[in-house]
């Protein structure tokens, strides 16, 4: 039978694919990464694109969380405040409303009354990084401005009805303001600057038309109410904005794992896999050697 | 009967013949490592015998000269598997630079950069960024910046694509100067052969013509045909004639509607090459089919995206109060007439972030709803029916597939090229063992017959003298 008379040709072709091998886990190895080029798993490298894509989505959603957050929380404690301001104007009207008070008193009350009107119309003129947060999507013009031409004054809305949301990976939306029409000028008796401007109006002369006031206080308390109620709303998306935070960062741990166990290089694997390349080098070399040596020729053999 | 003299002939014939042999065998050796060279083996032909009286007299042996050994056949058939793998390794080659361009993100935040990818996912996610924030300016601009870099990132892929693909047409023209110098040694050669062996193996100029035949198919697709007096004809793999015996036809270059393109007297054989085989077939497949193909998958995702994405927010009011319309557009990207080459022309025109239109038109400069709409793009089938990071994910899939699947076609077609080189070495190879083996029969023979010779002349010594051992030695 013929042999190939050059079949160390051959043993130095597999020698040049032990090498490139050796190469090939040498990089993996020093990258960490399994999945170098497209090629060496089309559908990982497919399913990478989108896992990367779902978590990179979810970081977005929780780094805007937090900011959504922060401007909840202002809007949260704006309407707190004017909680407490409301509440102390009740208690001023309750005690003017007595009848025991005498002219001077009345007309103190009525001044501090509109002192809290002022304070509560800066409140609902709250601005979060220069944009005010209760005049809907007008939120570069300040939502409430009271003209006092007539008895009692009116307090005017000047943004629109418009309520942004943000939307959370899986589709979830999330209220992120109440324009300040529905807060502080509710229609009827829950129009809290209705309410405080009628007040100033009953007491400003002095003498008390205590029908008149009593029915004026009793509408600052249902718009007080009112005002938690509405605050109930900015509370909810509190919490749904951190509920949904949680949620997507939970999901974006179990990504970032099934991602990590795609793309991450199996450092056992390849070290078994590259101690073998290895070892097929060197047997292959000694081989070559032992063949190239000159004694293993006819020719060597002859006198 | 035979007579002294006679043997003393036969003698003689015996020692020229083994000379002769032991000359193929020197040869043999010399040529050992000559690429293209393929091993002789000495012709013995026994002479005519005489006959005598009725009794048959062998008249000795004589060498008439040598004998390459080689199998057209399976020359051949290496000629044809090279032509398949030469094909599909030039194909990977090209292939493999144009992977590296895409090549996988594996997640950690230095490895985004040029990741089309991600540049899509942070694209969309800045408007959903923005969409909690409208009005910020730090989130328009990160919008901005980071169209910015997609429109980098695609342009710049395509941009790599157009010029591998002015490369690999460079060295595709380069090849045809090959081509036509091997077919036109391979005509020269074929005049000669048909000339001086036209009966017969042409010994070392068939070992050049095939040597140049090899060559010519590592390069191109091609038939060939043998025609009569020992001549060959070769066509490309479609059957276009490149060489007939003595004349062959030049290949040309040149370029039609900016490709380049080859011919072969005056028509167009280009698709015919692609499809033939050779590293020429491979390039011209990767320049007519891979890379365009990659081109147009990014021009459709760039197509898609600027158009969605400058129609969205031109039916939005940005944040100076001002709705996009036909006559002022507010377009973030340049907007592309065509789905071709929008990935080459890929980039942000727009330069004030407060035009993003964040809010919709029924909205004040504060709202977020065409933001919000703007970020849900990213999960509407905008590409092709798909979303873009599906259709990119997609895309890269297809692309990583079809490498793969040129390497195991390549690697498959490597293998069979080494088992068929194997074979035909085992046949035309010289085997240096053998050498040594057949020089020292030769020499054994030629030793034997000297021997011979010495015997015969002291017979014919001893018959001269006729008894006395002194006159003549």
């Amino acid at each position: 039978m013929r042999v190939d008379p050059f079949y160390v040709t051959n043993l130095v072709g597999s020698l040049d694919q032990a090498q490139t091998s050796e190469q090939q886990l040498s990089s993996e190895l020093s990258s960490g990464v399994s999945i170098n080029s497209l090629s060496q798993n089309p559908v990982g490298a497919g399913e990478n694109v989108l896992l990367l894509n779902q978590i990179q989505q979810d970081d977005s959603f929780t780094q805007s969380a937090n900011q959504v957050t922060g401007q909840l929380q202002v809007a949260d404690s704006a309407l707190g405040s004017v909680v407490t301001e409301l509440t102390s104007a009740i208690s001023l009207a309750t005690s003017a409303n007595n009848g025991t008070m005498n002219s001077s008193d009345v007309k103190s009350i009525a001044t501090q009354i509109s002192g809290i009107l002022d304070e509560v119309q800066s409140l609902a003129n709250t601005s979060y990084q220069g944009q005010y947060i209760f005049s809907g999507s007008q939120t570069s013009t300040s939502p409430f401005t009271t003209s006092t031409g007539t008895s009692p004054a009116v307090t005017s809305y000047n943004g629109d009805e418009n309520v942004n949301y943000l939307e959370s990976p899986n589709g979830q939306k999330i209220q992120l303001n109440v324009p300040g029409n529905q807060i502080f000028l509710g229609s009827g008796s829950n129009s809290v600057f209705g309410a405080l401007n009628s007040l100033v109006a009953d007491y400003a002369s002095g003498t008390v038309n205590t029908a008149q006031a009593v029915t004026d206080t009793g509408a600052l308390s249902t718009a007080l109410n009112y005002v938690s109620q509405q605050r109930v709303t900015i509370d909810n998306s509190i919490t749904q904005t951190t509920a949904a935070s949680d949620a997507v960062t939970n999901v974006q741990t179990q990504l970032t794992t099934a991602q990590t166990n795609l793309m991450q290089a199996d450092i056992p694997t390849i070290s078994t896999q590259l101690s073998l390349a290895e070892t097929q080098q060197t047997a292959l070399e000694d081989v070559i050697a032992q063949l190239n040596s000159t004694s293993n020729d006819l020719f060597s053999k002859l006198h | 009967m035979g007579t002294i003299n006679s043997a003393l002939s036969i003698v003689s014939q015996a020692l020229d013949a083994n000379q002769q042999a032991l000359n193929v065998v020197a040869n043999n050796v010399a040529n050992a490592n000559t690429p293209g060279y393929t091993v002789e083996a000495p012709n013995w032909q026994e002479n005519q015998p005489v006959s005598i009286g009725g009794v048959s007299v062998g008249q000795g042996v004589t060498e008439t000269g040598a004998t390459s050994q080689r199998d057209r056949v399976l020359e051949s058939r290496l000629d044809q598997q090279q032509q398949l793998a030469a094909s599909s390794g030039s194909r990977l080659t090209a292939l493999n630079t144009l992977q590296a361009l895409f090549t996988p993100d594996s997640g950690s935040s230095s490895s985004n950069a040029g990741d089309i990818g991600s540049d899509i996912t942070s694209f969309f996610d800045s408007f959903s960024q923005l969409e909690a924030n409208p009005a910020n300016n730090a989130e328009r601009q990160s919008v901005l910046s980071a169209a910015s870099t997609l429109a980098g990132d695609i342009s710049n892929a395509a941009a790599s694509l157009n010029s591998q693909s002015a490369a690999l047409g460079q060295e595709a023209s380069g090849v045809t100067s090959q081509v036509n110098s091997l077919t036109s040694a391979i005509a020269q050669l074929n005049q000669q052969i048909m000339t001086t062996s036209p009966n017969g193996d042409a010994g070392t100029l068939e070992d050049q013509r095939q040597q140049d035949i090899s060559q010519l198919s590592k390069l191109i697709g091609i038939n060939q045909i043998i025609t009569e007096n020992n001549g060959l004809a070769i066509t490309t793999t479609s059957g276009q004639l490149l060489l007939s015996e003595g004349t062959s036809y030049q290949l040309t270059t040149g370029t039609v509607n900016g490709t380049t393109s080859f011919f072969l007297n005056n028509s167009n054989i280009t698709s015919q090459l692609a499809a033939g085989g050779g590293s020429l077939g491979g390039t011209l497949t990767a320049l007519g089919q891979d890379i365009p193909g990659a081109l147009n998958s990014l021009d459709q995702l760039a197509y898609s995206i600027s158009t969605s994405v400058n129609a969205q927010n031109n039916a939005g009011t940005d944040l100076n109060g001002v709705s996009g319309s036909a006559a002022n557009p507010l377009y973030i990207f340049n907007q592309p007439a065509a789905v071709a080459g929008s990935a080459a022309t890929m980039s942000v025109v727009m330069t004030d972030p407060n035009q993003i239109a964040a809010a919709s038109t029924a909205e004040g400069s504060g709202g977020s709803s065409n933001a919000t709409v703007m970020a849900a793009l990213a999960n509407q089938s905008i590409v092709n029916g798909q979303t873009p990071i599906n259709y990119y994910s997609n895309f890269v899939t297809s692309l990583g597939a079809t490498v793969s699947s040129a390497q195991t076609e390549n690697t498959a077609q490597n293998a069979s090229v080494t088992q068929l080189q194997t074979q035909n070495n085992a046949l035309s190879g010289v085997n240096l063992n053998d050498e040594a083996s057949a020089m020292t029969a030769y020499e054994r023979s030629y030793q034997a017959a000297s021997q011979v010779f010495t015997m015969l002349d002291s017979i014919m010594a001893s018959a001269l003298n006729l008894g006395d051992t002194t006159a003549v030695t």
